[in-house]
């Protein structure tokens, strides 16, 4: 933690609501408004951004000239790994089957922390996509193919 | 007797075969997740939801409420041996349960935990009983305005009195809201906001978001903080607890559980509150303050009593009104929505034997518990020794199987990557996720009430402050709003969020 002039938490949520309110009145701009007794399916979300943009003008005001402790440094491995576990677990799910997925997906998983052994990572890789399998296909009825086809 | 009929059919659904096995199950895992550090019930219920579509309602929803209540005994486990909560709500039972642990006294203070939630546990089952059939009739009057008006006061009412920032959790409540407009517009039917993604247009489902932004997100903010865990290693003697013991705690006790049971009823309640506001009652209370934090057997049996009293009247306003009163009741909802039952006023009337045989079940699922986190007490602690570098990978592969099985769907886990990333995110800027999940699940039930009542009433906003009930409803809001801003209220929220 260390001390900035700006307060970084209310600065970067401000934007961060901004930013959606701004997406959100971009991507609704075609829908019909409508009015107040027969409201169009565009009423509803434009009030809601409008309100999200105020919010959002409010924090970054607010942390402009509010002083207060920053954020701790992100650590990118954990957020990477954790990141990439899942995504890997979405690329190769339906395509090369529950097991080889399960062992790919723990394995990335494992990366985030410094701790990790190998050979203990990848036996337990085996042990959890085993359990994967039996528990989620066998006994649960997933329909998800367990090998690639 | 009325009363007595219900609960006796109530019992007659819990006490079947298979739904006293899903008890069994539901409670098992909640002590499981609720030993364990770093899993919480919300990820957890998210996660199993998926797999209740194949029951019948009263199993699953007794299966989850489970869960739910089952985490509360875990959590004091943990709490007591290693000084870690199990749960946010074990936080309070760290400072004296552990400092009884280290005076060789684990076993008395697991014992005096473990009796003071069956306490508060069967005392909550009483009051829910008592109060649900009052307030349901009450609910009947309802019209859209009403319901409108009473949609907004759960959703305030959560912001004001659940942790962090007002301002920063209305915010998020009214993301959750623009979230849970995604998807085909039900009046229109015309897209919105779904950039021409077809997976998009039933809407977005709260089971990745959950799972991403409590599960995952919650999982990287660990593993940034450097691991410190030790089990105090003593054997634990005695469990029975002596007389004094029991004359001392009880009191607190008592008190523990009218507070868990108050708390908990009101909307933003639940099971984090109740602690800490008892423990800081029976602090001062007690004839030497001094005491505590020095292994005090109050701040162990007041605390505990009031986090499962808290946790299960929590579910008053979800089985009366069908309003969530925090994140994991709108999980509850969610759960209740898949199986093709609406939840609302109208479920006690049409569901009885749903809502009377989850009532039921939290009486026998309590029993269980005590049985389960007593003699048994030795398997959740060697349970604690499993290290978090093979337990995280785990919760995450389990993560996104579950989500895959919601509706077989890829997309719902990309999904779930880009909430984990939004969830670190929050966690970053200290934002509570919890309100957004309240907006996302609230959120399309709120915008079809709202044209409802424009409808009835011609566009004409007055309607909600003419209505009577609808006007004392927002009065509330008001008072609870302006309360807010008052100086001197918000110095004692914070003194008593941060205590």
């Amino acid at each position: 933690m260390s001390r900035s002039r700006i307060d970084l938490q209310d600065l970067l949520f401000g934007l961060f609501l901004v930013a959606v309110a701004a997406g959100t009145l971009v991507a609704t701009r075609n829908l019909v408004i409508g009015h107040a007794a027969d409201m169009g399916p565009g009423y509803m979300p434009r009030v809601v951004a409008l309100a999200l943009m105020g919010f959002g003008l409010f924090f970054s005001g607010r942390g402009f000239w509010r002083m207060r402790v920053g954020i701790a440094p992100v650590q990118l491995r954990p957020l990477l790994a954790i990141l990439a576990s899942v995504g890997v677990f979405a690329l190769t799910a339906e395509r090369l089957g529950l097991a080889i997925a399960s062992v790919a997906a723990v394995i990335l998983a494992s990366l985030a922390t410094r701790e990790g052994r190998l050979v203990e990572t990848m036996a337990f890789a085996v042990v959890l996509s085993g359990a994967a399998v039996l528990l989620f296909v066998k006994l649960l009825g997933l329909p998800i193919p367990i090998w690639p086809r | 007797m009325e009363l007595l009929n219900n609960l006796l059919m109530g019992l007659s659904t819990a006490l079947e075969l298979n739904n006293l096995l899903f008890c069994l199950i539901g409670v098992v895992i909640g002590t499981a997740i609720g030993v364990l550090p770093g899993i919480g019930p919300i990820p957890t219920v998210a996660l199993l939801l998926p797999f209740t579509f194949s029951l019948s309602p009263p199993s699953a929803m007794i299966m989850l409420a489970g869960i739910f209540y089952g985490a509360q005994y875990g959590g004091s486990t943990t709490a007591i041996l290693v000084n870690v909560p199990g749960e946010t709500s074990s936080v309070v039972t760290c400072i004296d349960g552990h400092e009884m642990a280290k005076q060789g006294k684990a076993g008395t203070a697991l014992a005096i935990a473990a009796i003071a939630s069956f306490f508060a546990g069967t005392v909550a089952t009483i009051v829910i009983a008592v109060l649900s059939v009052p307030l349901s009739m009450l609910a009947l009057k309802f019209t859209a305005v009403e319901y409108f008006s009473l949609l907004v006061l759960g959703l305030i009412a959560a912001v004001v009195l659940a942790h962090g920032s007002v301002a920063k959790s209305l915010a998020m409540v009214l993301l959750g809201l623009l979230l849970g407009l995604v998807g085909i517009d039900v009046s229109s039917g015309v897209a919105r906001m779904t950039f021409g993604i077809a997976a998009l247009s039933d809407g977005l489902d709260f089971v990745p978001i959950a799972m991403g932004l409590f599960g995952l997100g919650e999982i990287i903010a660990n593993l940034e903080r450097p691991a410190a865990r030790r089990v105090v290693s003593q054997s634990i003697r005695s469990l029975i607890p002596s007389r004094a013991d029991l004359r001392a705690a009880f009191p607190a006790m008592v008190r523990g559980t009218v507070l868990g049971s108050v708390l908990g009823v009101l909307p933003g309640g639940g099971a984090a509150l109740p602690p800490f506001s008892s423990y800081a009652l029976e602090k001062k209370l007690a004839r030497d303050p001094s005491r505590f934090g020095k292994g005090a057997i109050e701040g162990v049996a007041g605390p505990e009593a009031a986090n499962n009293a808290g946790a299960q009247t929590s579910f008053i306003p979800l089985l009366t009104l069908g309003i969530p009163a925090n994140a994991l009741m709108a999980l509850m909802i969610g759960a209740l929505m898949m199986q093709g039952i609406q939840p609302g006023p109208q479920i006690m009337r049409e569901q009885p034997q749903l809502v009377w045989g989850v009532i039921a079940s939290m009486w026998v699922g309590n029993l269980m518990l005590l049985v389960i986190n007593l003699p048994l007490i030795g398997l959740w602690v060697s349970m604690l020794k499993i290290p978090y570098r093979l337990l995280f990978p785990a919760i995450v592969l389990f993560c996104c199987i579950g989500t895959y099985g919601i509706a077989n769907s890829l997309f719902n886990v990309w999904l779930m990557m880009g909430c984990a990333l939004i969830g670190y995110f929050f966690i970053k800027i200290g934002v509570e996720p919890a309100p957004l999940l309240l907006g996302l699940v609230l959120g399309p039930q709120l915008e079809e009430n709202f044209r409802r009542a424009m409808l009835i009433a011609d566009g004409d906003f007055t309607v909600f402050l003419l209505r009577p009930i609808s006007a004392v409803i927002l009065a509330v809001v008001a008072v609870l709003l302006l309360a807010m801003l008052s100086p001197a209220i918000l110095k004692t929220r914070k003194e008593a969020l941060a205590e």
